[in-house]
């Protein structure tokens, strides 16, 4: 096992910057998840530590040992990759088993430990069945299965898994990923985990690094990440409903300030909040503008006015999930979220009701704006 | 608008496979219907022998108590959106859009005000004048979805429609679709392999699972009165919970653990020959209970796993039964629990679930409103 560490790293393919400026430590032992949309530099990164494409500068260590001058097959890593790279003409036993027969590898493996190893990971990922089968007769999950147990079966200092259950379906995913989770507390092991899937990224990691263009937008334990995003890009990126976002400008009068956004919303807001919107805000003559942001669990719904804290608005939809619904409302041309229930219940909340929605204080952010917030 | 029935309806394909093996289902008029099931399961077969797309082997497929069988899909009058989206290339997102009502002889003051409202409430309104290739997939997805949704057909069928979208876009959707539901109360059929997606939209459910239906009903008799294990595996996320177990007495059902059997008093009815026997007893993730001591029906068990969600946690927790069974509790975020914690677990009595070998469920329950399941 191993700590990996990017100083500085940066990466060009020819003029185009697809890492800017990147450092982070992966802890030995630690998972280890970079999240981030399509284009973000993820597997630019995880192909540097592989080592299969050279940083432009910055620099790799595993363990404070220079990685960069160090080829992909010295450096101890495993990899898993998004488009699988199945050797099509072995079976799926043969793919799993061929880093277990590496000429460099210093033990040999006798036929029968060999079969036993994997097994016993094909097995763990449910696909003993198909041991036999031959790429082309598998579906892209069960490729994509293949794939992650020739990764994962033989000892690695790291790791490395890029998008190693983006093509299982949600049902498959979901189980799966308990396993990967499961492999990574037994073995304690050292684990980079790229996915574009927030869900994957807060289950699994212990450490989460939010990546946006090529530079690091926020990294820290996953409860950090969701209660307190650094911005409002991540707050964006994490969660389901999306956090609100709301474009208002923060108004005085009487002693009291307010956000205000557009003509019909309106709320006061509390003097520790106040100053946090403040610090963020953006002055332009005289006004000052500034992004409201809220989880969709930190609004309440009532038929009652519940004060100064309170405003309201018609329902636009009602969307059930198992056990809670979720409340949509248009507000200045986009939509906010409102999760309700929990109870088991459907909520019996009827379509343009006019409600009462109250900002929970403590869960409010304010943002400079780095996002455009369009429908959809 | 149509009320629509399937009576007995299979789809053999060559060489044998069936695809859908004797569905009957009535979706009534007006109704959203979700058909769920996993790949394979037979729900893409029914909908396209419900287009019109595909013969239908044996059985009938009526629309207003009239059979459709051999009307071609035009004939139908149904409107389609598929998972690939079958938009004409050549052609503006404007034009794609509008191609049902030209096809249809409306007039160019009809078209354009029917193609603006639905761009405007899918918010296609900014890429009107891009052709199809311009265009991302979820883009192309929206397309199609607002080309069936332009004119108000008998029938509304959508296969996958927003399985290309990130899910940010798909929150978005669901709540257009929802409305646009509310608004036209169009009978709509949607395909889905997402349990997440069908809870979201549908006023029933009707999941399919090798090629047979498993049952129907709305999302709350579909949760709380799973007709068998598949259901309730299906629907929710994580699914339901089995653990071996074995009834001692009517009202009481036991798990065997090192320590002795741990008896659990759940609610309803078995028939009286299941009294004494062996069964499987499921329980909700989401309906498990953690108390901090030991008491009458609580069962110990040690904390292996925490996966993280955001609004709730979900815990993987081992029972000390002999198979050492492992079972998901969904507990909220607030709560904080340690990989390794020993801890207690409830079951309600109404979360109890009871199946049978043939994986039935065999649980009577009278609800608040009297109606038997």
């Amino acid at each position: 096992m191993a700590e990996v560490r990017l100083e500085n790293v940066k990466k060009l393919y020819g003029q185009k910057v697809a890492i800017r400026d990147v450092s982070f430590t992966c802890k030995e032992g630690e998972f280890f998840s970079i999240l981030g949309p399509t284009g973000a530099g993820k597997s630019t990164i995880l192909k540097m530590i592989a080592g299969i494409e050279p940083v432009t500068s910055g620099m790799i260590y595993f363990n404070n040992r220079p990685m960069n001058a160090v080829p992909p097959q010295q450096r101890g890593v495993s990899m898993a990759f998004e488009t699988y790279n199945l050797y099509p003409h072995f079976t799926a036993y043969e793919n799993i088993a061929f880093p277990l027969r590496s000429p460099r590898r210093q033990e040999k493996l006798t036929p029968a430990e060999e079969r036993r190893r994997v097994t016993e990971i094909a097995e763990f990922l449910g696909i003993e069945k198909l041991l036999e089968k031959r790429p082309q007769h598998l579906s892209g999950g069960e490729k994509q299965r293949v794939s992650l147990a020739r990764a994962l079966v033989r000892e690695a200092d790291v790791y490395l898994l890029d998008e190693p259950i983006a093509h299982l379906d949600a049902k498959l995913r979901f189980s799966t990923q308990a396993l990967l989770k499961e492999f990574a507390t037994n073995y304690g092991s050292t684990i980079v985990y790229v996915t574009h899937d927030y869900r994957e990224a807060l289950a699994l990691s212990d450490t989460l690094l939010i990546l946006r263009k090529g530079l690091v937008e926020q990294c820290g334990a996953p409860e950090d990440i969701y209660y307190r995003p650094a911005t409002d890009f991540v707050g964006r990126l994490v969660g389901e409903p999306p956090m609100n976002l709301i474009d208002g400008e923060l108004v005085s009068h009487d002693g009291a300030t307010y956000f205000k956004a557009g003509n019909d919303f309106s709320v006061r807001l509390r003097d520790d909040l106040v100053a946090l919107a403040e610090k963020v805000a953006v002055r332009e003559g005289g006004r000052r503008f500034v992004r409201l942001g809220i989880r969709s669990e930190d609004i309440a719904v009532s038929r009652e006015n519940n004060g100064e804290q309170s405003f309201q608005l018609p329902i636009y939809a009602v969307v059930h999930e198992v056990e809670t619904s979720v409340l949509t409302f248009e507000l200045e041309k986009s939509f906010l979220y409102v999760r309700v229930g929990g109870d088991g219940k459907l909520s019996d909340y009827r379509l343009s009701e006019p409600v009462w929605l109250s900002f929970n204080p403590d869960r409010m952010f304010f943002y400079v704006k780095t996002v455009e917030i369009s429908k959809g | 608008m149509s009320r629509i029935d399937c009576e007995h309806v299979w789809k053999v394909y060559a060489g044998g496979t069936v695809g859908v093996r004797d569905l009957s289902f009535t979706c009534n008029n007006g109704e959203f219907l979700a058909i769920l099931g996993p790949s394979g399961s037979g729900k893409s077969s029914t909908l396209r022998m419900l287009a019109g797309l595909e013969d239908i082997t044996q059985g009938k497929i009526l629309f207003d108590g009239r059979v459709v069988n051999d009307l071609s899909p035009a004939e139908r009058n149904v409107a389609l959106a598929f998972e690939s989206y079958a938009l004409y290339h050549r052609l503006s997102v404007y034009e794609n859009i509008a191609f049902p009502l030209r096809a249809r002889g409306f007039k160019d003051r009809d078209v354009d005000k029917a193609v603006r409202s639905i761009a405007e409430t899918l918010d296609l309104t900014s890429i009107l004048k891009k052709t199809p290739s311009e265009l991302a997939g979820g883009h192309q997805q929206r397309v199609s979805l607002a080309r069936a949704l332009v004119r108000r057909p008998n029938v509304i069928l959508l296969d996958e429609p927003l399985s290309h979208m990130d899910q940010r876009v798909r929150v978005d959707l669901r709540a257009r679709i929802r409305r646009i539901h509310e608004d036209l109360k169009n009978t709509t059929i949607y395909v889905t392999h997402d349990q997440a997606e069908a809870t979201a939209l549908c006023d029933r459910l009707l999941i399919l699972h090798g090629a047979e239906l498993q049952q129907i009903g709305t999302v709350d008799e579909v949760w709380n009165s799973p007709t068998n294990k598949f259901v309730a595996q299906f629907v929710g996320e994580p699914g339901m919970n089995f653990v071996p177990g074995k009834i001692d007495a009517p009202g009481q059902v036991s798990i065997q653990t090192q320590d002795g059997r741990v008896a659990f008093e759940f609610s309803g009815e078995v028939a009286p020959e299941y009294i004494g026997r062996e069964v499987t007893i499921g329980i909700r993730p989401q309906q498990i209970r953690l108390v901090p001591t030991e008491g009458h029906g609580t069962i110990a068990a040690m904390v292996r796993l925490l996966e993280f969600r955001g609004e709730s946690t979900i815990l993987t927790l081992e029972l000390p039964d002999a198979d050492r069974t492992r079972v998901k509790a969904v507990i909220p975020a607030g709560l904080k629990r340690h990989q390794g914690e020993k801890c207690w677990l409830e079951f309600p009595p109404t979360a109890i679930h009871l199946f049978n070998e043939e994986e039935k469920a065999i649980i009577h329950r009278r609800d608040a409103t009297g109606s038997s399941t």
